[in-house]
């Protein structure tokens, strides 16, 4: 079979994209958050986003918390059954650098030191989507979705700024 | 039981075509639905910032960090772990700091997520160690506080200075080089 990069294989399917939300110890903002953007207010299933109840079924994970040990085995279960391409939407400041959890002993800090375990287990990520937020408005959930499936451009990119004297 | 069949579909088509697309007034369509008193992500005035690090120590996530690298002091906001709480923009001593309403931050990559200001550190004329960036020193030479030449040492120069000075016998001048 000819190889496919990650946006063509994207392109080609037709169907709805299926989610799977994975919590990883979050405080539930968040996962109130994925809630609202599912639910017929923000209502992303006019988008056909749906919520699946098993990560085999899935093509998008929504991911939030930031990775207790307690959850990290889950978490690399859960990610292995998902079937390739996968894609991940890491939700909210917790699960894209630590949060203010960042350098405590019972977490990993954000999903940037879990892919470092995630390489020891052989487990690869086609695409991620960091969402910032405490907690990500479910519109910038939205968005999140649509720069994981390719509809729209990334906004922000890396600024360095020079005060007068340099 | 045919006729239903017929009628059933035609009767949604009606209700369907009165009344219309209900969510195309949505956000990714239309406006956002956030108020004023939202809080996004903080953007740093590069010219007023000094460099003093107020933002820096009551950060509760550690977003916004202080790093020197030779001659530079960079300040580094890291929207990733920033939890928009604001308190940097209540303790800024010269209002560099506001929070913008801006929360379409989603990135591919955490670099992105990434900004820097850059400060340019002033030496000291002793021994010639950047310590203090010279928007900082600016602000002191304002105040009046203290002379130039000694504003102009770093701390620790300053206080073997002081050392030097109390060691001296009557009648000797001490000079800086």
């Amino acid at each position: 079979m000819k190889y496919l990069r990650l946006s063509e294989k994207l392109r080609r399917i037709k169907r709805s994209p299926w989610v799977f939300h994975l919590n990883s110890g979050s405080c539930n903002a968040c996962d109130i958050e994925v809630l609202d953007t599912l639910t017929p207010y923000f209502d992303a299933e006019r988008l056909g986003v749906k919520l699946v109840v098993s990560p085999r079924h899935a093509d998008i994970i929504l991911f939030t918390g930031p990775i207790t040990r307690e959850s990290l085995p889950k978490v690399i279960r859960a990610l292995k059954a998902t079937p390739r391409p996968r894609i991940l939407v890491a939700i909210g400041s917790c699960a894209v650098g630590g949060g203010v959890w960042w350098d405590t002993y019972s977490t990993l800090g954000g999903f940037p030191k879990l892919q470092e375990v995630l390489k020891q287990c052989r487990i690869k990520i086609d695409k991620i989507v960091y969402v910032p937020g405490c907690p990500a408005r479910p519109e910038a959930i939205i968005y999140g979705l649509l720069l994981a499936l390719g509809y729209i451009e990334q906004k922000v990119s890396k600024i360095t700024k020079f005060t007068s004297q340099s | 039981m045919q006729l239903s069949r017929v009628i059933k579909p035609v009767k949604l088509l009606l209700i369907a075509l009165k009344t219309g697309r209900v969510s195309r007034e949505k956000y990714p369509l239309g406006p956002p639905l956030i108020t004023d008193s939202f809080r996004g992500a903080i953007s740093i005035d590069p010219v007023k910032c000094r460099g003093c690090g107020a933002c820096v120590l009551i950060c509760p996530p550690n977003a916004l960090t202080l790093r020197f690298e030779g001659e530079k002091a960079i300040l580094e906001y890291f929207k990733g772990r920033c939890i928009f709480c604001g308190m940097c923009a209540d303790v800024c001593p010269v209002q560099a700091i506001t929070v913008t309403r801006e929360f379409e931050l989603a990135a591919v990559e955490v670099e992105d997520l990434k900004e820097e200001i850059v400060h340019v550190m002033s030496k000291c004329i002793m021994c010639g160690r950047p310590f203090e960036t010279i928007t900082q020193l600016k602000y002191v030479k304002e105040l009046k506080l203290i002379t130039e030449k000694y504003m102009n040492m770093c701390p620790e120069c300053r206080s073997k200075r002081v050392a030097k000075l109390f060691a001296m016998k009557p009648g000797e001048i001490f000079e800086i080089k």
